[in-house]
């Protein structure tokens, strides 16, 4: 009779240890106490689901992403898949003239990334392109304040397709930025379409778990994953978005994907970071 | 019950299926240890860095505990459940098989005694071949491979969400953690099937249905399709033994889902002995 109890002692016991010890899903904002040299960044691929007849940015949309941008008033922004000068130029007119922004080469590709800077940064702002092979990622230089430190933000979009290809263009993007001089702070923002997380015990979205494996961790050779707790970024509860940025130099105080913010048929949300310097 | 037990594990050292498991998993460890060099000479020969500027495979990734890591990795979820399973499986319905199960039960010994005194031996079992099979493989890895720390990246084993370090002294003894949290996972399918023991009459049956169903759920479980139900596959609670393999370990995590597989085990140890006490013994 005892091991019958006991055995249903032990039951009991396990099931409430199980019951006080569950995990709690926190998928809200991480946020903490804000510095006063704080920078706003934001990243979001402005594209629709493959299903939609035109994947790239849709101009309707525009004035959506416009309300976004300027209800978070990010310092810059790191917009990908627009179709060309054309939406930039709508996109900077809907923003009220309060952004400049520089759109990468096409390349082979057929979209464009862009990169957005507050208007209030002071004159010298120098736009890039970052080359990669037959693909390019839009960077910008630019200083908010006179006793800031100079900031650089690339807009990456990695393939989608293909593991390697994104290793090979993640390589490039991160060698450019180690390329820039020391004082500034580089953030590299954008969809990398990497999915590493211990989330997904099988990812079904990758060619090559290895390849991605690969070049997350040379990403964070050198840059802190600042979105990653802020959870999914895509549909399809896939975290492929990313802002990365010198952990050493910056605190972050806060990131947010912005579920909200989608709308028609777009498959990505905003990732916001502010971090302080 | 001290008596029971000391029976029981006299069985199970006379019998030949666990030497088996022993060989079987010494056979596993040559296989990946042949996999494993290859793979290494083939990824440090500089090709990889050829194609990409970057690799992580370098020669102080692929080092014994590395070594060990995968080898444990493929074989708790595939292989040494197999054995666990023969072992539980076999405890009862093999008895009944052997016509031994009604000589036993009409000793002076209660049938609860009986059937927890056989789940200690399948315990003794489980935790006897993690430990060899984690020794064999730092030994093997030892002398073949390499010492050195244990470096952990993103994606392949999807155990780390960053790249992290475990420093060689440290590892050692999370091996030996794993030996503990490995065995007390592993009793969940050994308690499954020492259930079917009772019911089914035949042990291939009460083993094959274990691993049939343990099988099935860690397969949908790694099958995104069914992601809103795999926190409910005993399955995805065993998954916690390899929280003592990251460099830090998730304590609030691995309490929670080793309470689970305690509640897995208790319950159905439980209704094994109230199913085994009403069970009309006719053969």
């Amino acid at each position: 009779m005892w091991i019958k109890l006991a055995l249903a002692v032990l039951f009991t016991g396990s099931l409430l240890v199980a019951f006080a010890t569950r995990p709690h899903v926190e998928r809200t904002a991480r946020q903490r106490g804000s510095t006063q040299k704080s920078l706003r960044l934001l990243s979001w691929n402005v594209g629709n689901g493959d299903l939609e007849a035109e994947t790239r940015a849709h101009t309707e949309d525009l004035p959506a992403v416009a309300r976004v941008i300027l209800a978070n008033n990010p310092d810059a922004v790191a917009l990908q898949e627009l179709t060309g000068e054309d939406q930039l130029k709508q996109l900077l007119a809907q923003l009220e003239n309060r952004y400049r922004g520089f759109v990468s080469s096409r390349g082979l590709s057929d979209r464009v990334e862009a990169v957005l800077i507050r208007r209030e940064a002071l004159t010298g702002t120098v736009f890039n392109d970052v080359p990669s092979g037959n693909r390019f990622a839009a960077a910008a230089s630019f200083r908010l304040q006179d006793d800031w430190p100079a900031i650089v933000i690339v807009s990456a979009h990695a393939d989608a397709f293909n593991a390697a290809t994104r290793r090979r263009f993640i390589g490039d993007v991160v060698d450019w930025t180690r390329r820039r001089k020391n004082d500034q702070i580089t953030f590299l923002a954008g969809d990398f379409n990497l999915e590493v997380g211990t989330r997904n015990p099988n990812n079904l979205f990758t060619d090559d778990a290895k390849h991605d494996s690969e070049s997350y961790a040379y990403l964070l050779k050198f840059f802190a994953d600042l979105g990653r707790e802020a959870g999914e970024t895509s549909v399809n509860d896939r975290r492929i978005d990313y802002i990365f940025g010198p952990g050493s130099k910056v605190k972050l105080n806060r990131a947010e994907v912005l579920r909200e913010a989608a709308v028609g048929h777009m498959d990505h949300w905003p990732l916001l970071v502010e971090v302080g310097l | 019950m001290i008596t029971l037990i000391r029976i029981e594990l006299w069985k199970l050292l006379r019998s030949k299926a666990f030497y088996l498991s022993f060989a079987a998993l010494s056979g596993f460890v040559v296989l990946m240890l042949w996999g494993f060099y290859s793979y290494a000479r083939q990824k440090t020969s500089g090709l990889a860095t050829e194609q990409f500027r970057y690799t992580y495979e370098s020669r102080s990734y692929f080092n014994g505990l590395t070594f060990t890591l995968y080898s444990l990795m493929f074989a708790f979820s595939l292989v040494i459940p197999i054995f666990v399973t023969m072992t539980a499986g076999g405890q009862i319905a093999g008895e009944r098989r052997a016509g031994t199960l009604r000589m036993i039960c009409i000793r002076p010994v209660s049938r609860v005694s009986l059937v927890v005194a056989k789940f200690v031996v399948v315990i003794i079992h489980t935790y006897l071949l993690l430990a060899f099979f984690i020794g064999l493989n730092l030994l093997v890895g030892l002398l073949f491979v390499g010492w050195g720390n244990l470096e952990l990246y993103p994606g392949p084993l999807n155990l780390v969400d960053a790249p992290g370090q475990i420093l060689r002294d440290d590892a050692l003894w999370r091996f030996c953690y794993a030996s503990f949290s490995g065995t007390w996972a592993l009793l969940v399918v050994a308690a499954i099937a020492m259930l079917l023991s009772i019911c089914f009459d035949n042990p291939v049956t009460a083993v094959s249905a274990t691993l049939a169903a343990y099988l099935t759920l860690y397969i949908l479980g790694r099958i995104e399709f069914f992601e809103t139900l795999r926190p409910y596959f005993f399955s995805t609670d065993m998954d916690f033994w390899r929280d003592v393999l990251k460099p830090d370990i998730p304590w609030p995590d691995l309490y929670h889902h080793a309470a689970t597989c305690g509640a897995y085990i208790f319950g159905l140890l439980l209704t094994a002995v109230l199913v085994f006490e009403r069970k009309d013994i006719t053969s």
